[in-house]
């Protein structure tokens, strides 16, 4: 299948950086340190509700470093932006595969590479520093793959939506800046959030951005409401929706412009 | 030398405000974002009440500082951070054979003013932080007097950080993955209480990457939290002696610079 041969490919191009990327996991498992630390300041000689006691609540943050590299990590604008500037674009938009997916398969290639060489590395020491934990059921094991795959699909989808923004944008560097602090603030990497206070809380579960980084965390604690997946289906139907038609808009805006 | 960096960033700055409106708009999103990041900040706080013993309005102190302290630095010297690029295009052959000293070229080439908006994000959360405090009866006027000092003392602990990774780039061609090391988890880690990391990187907050000394050193003295009345003092003097040892190390660099040759 020609897809699956793009993400091959977009796999192999990236494992140049192999070694660089490696060292600089040793970097980014500070940042996960740091906050780790954060919360066991927050959470000392403090009686917890729910399921957060600090134990939990450093493995939440651990596997939150580890899964944010495929989820969250991506390139901006899918680098669709690029194309459009250098005029690229024109040439993948004839390409016999259609431009969504071939955007989106490219950069999986890229994901896949990050799950190997930069989760699992990140995972692996940080669980060295805060003790590893895994889920007991096995089924467990098959929601948090599939939470996990459509963590990384939403991701795409509002990255993409980002990066084709700039057929009638110039610079699309701000959006992707305040996409990225959106999903920051309210996908959970900071808190789990359903501990965000009052109307936020009740609100930010059903948002794009938890689906991203909060659901596929706490089904690997085997945390997550019987919902998660659903809401995260939910946001894929829309978004797919949202971006097929967006494409189609850019297609005509391209076609206008004409050669 | 002063004369000649108001005339170099003049005519920097002139060129930039060709882009009134990207100006407006990046500044606004920058102090924007950041806005963002307090307010989560704010939520965990507001439901635990505490980190370490420090209460919202003290860890706003720590944050406003270390947030203005690294735009500070980001405003004023873009290019130190973005270095990179300079060593591995070779471009850093044009600045040694001007007669201005290369580093002069660097500070004077930029400026990204989009910083603006975090550093008026930073000083907004020392306002809404010294309110707070006043509101819980504290003495504020060493507080007020402190903050500028310490905003500037951050600033240059940051620069130095940043020009010492620069100067490491001379040697290992990449930067990048050094700055997220010496910059960016330094800048996060400086939000809160030090005391709350464990040993080995609290060590390296107070040796190698000294942002202890600019916010939770002097906060300590001044919060009544315990420490020496001199405490505060030290921020300045931690910063003058690692711009001494950032100047050093840079010269040192310099004369390793082997040229791409492209």
């Amino acid at each position: 299948m020609v897809y699956w041969r793009i993400i091959r490919k977009s796999y192999r191009r990236n494992l140049q950086y192999r070694l660089s990327h490696l060292i600089n996991n040793v970097a980014s498992s500070i940042f996960g340190l740091v906050f780790i630390a954060i919360w066991m300041g927050v959470l000392r000689g403090k009686a917890v509700h729910g399921p957060y006691d600090a134990e939990t609540m450093a493995c939440y943050i651990a596997i939150c470093q580890s899964v944010l590299w495929v989820t969250t990590f991506m390139s901006p604008g899918l680098n669709v932006q690029v194309g459009v500037r250098s005029g690229a674009v024109s040439l993948d938009m004839i390409k016999p595969v259609h431009y969504l997916w071939y955007t989106l398969s490219q950069e999986f290639g890229r994901l896949l590479y990050n799950a190997c060489y930069r989760s699992l590395p990140i995972g692996l020491l940080l669980g060295l520093a805060v003790g590893f934990s895994f889920p007991s059921d096995p089924l467990a094991y098959l929601l948090f793959l599939l939470s996990l795959l459509l963590a990384a699909y939403v991701g795409m989808l509002l990255f993409y939506l980002v990066g084709i923004s700039s057929f009638w944008t110039t610079e699309v560097r701000w959006l992707h800046l305040i996409l990225l602090s959106l999903v920051f603030g309210f996908g959970g990497q900071m808190i789990p959030v359903d501990l965000m206070p009052g109307v936020l809380g009740q609100l930010a579960p059903f948002l794009p951005f938890a689906a991203m980084i909060y659901y596929p965390v706490m089904n690997w604690l085997e945390l997550a409401p019987a919902y998660s997946i659903g809401v995260q289906l939910l946001w894929a139907v829309i978004l797919t929706a949202v971006a097929l038609a967006v494409t189609k808009q850019a297609r005509r805006k391209l076609e206008i412009q004409g050669g | 030398m002063l004369m000649l960096y108001r005339k170099l960033i003049a005519a920097s700055l002139r060129s930039q405000m060709q882009y009134k409106m990207n100006f407006i708009t990046s500044a606004a999103t920058t102090g924007m974002i950041m806005v963002l990041d307090f307010v989560i900040l704010s939520a965990i706080l507001h439901r635990f009440n505490d980190v370490a013993g420090w209460n919202i309005y003290e860890v706003g102190m720590l944050y406003g500082i270390s947030s203005a302290s690294v735009s500070l630095y980001r405003l004023f010297a873009p290019e130190v951070n973005d270095f990179e690029k300079y060593v591995v295009h070779g471009e850093f052959d044009q600045m040694l054979i001007r007669p201005v000293s290369p580093l002069l070229l660097l500070l004077t080439r930029n400026l990204d003013l989009s910083r603006i908006g975090g550093i008026v994000q930073g000083v907004a959360v020392l306002v809404l932080s010294l309110a707070g405090l006043a509101r819980e009866g504290a003495d504020l006027l060493w507080l007020i007097v402190f903050s500028p000092i310490a905003i500037l003392s951050g600033g240059v602990i940051y620069f130095s950080m940043a020009l010492s990774s620069a100067a490491l780039s001379f040697w290992t061609h990449q930067m990048r993955d050094i700055l997220t090391f010496t910059i960016y988890a330094p800048a996060n880690a400086s939000n809160y209480p030090i005391s709350l990391y464990p040993g080995w990187l609290k060590w390296l907050f107070f040796t190698a990457l000294p942002i202890a000394y600019m916010n939770y050193l002097p906060m300590l003295a001044l919060l009544g939290k315990g420490g020496g009345w001199y405490y505060p003092l030290l921020a300045p003097v931690a910063a003058a002696t690692a711009l001494f040892l950032a100047l050093t190390f840079w010269k040192i660099g310099i004369r390793h610079y082997h040229s791409t040759g492209s």
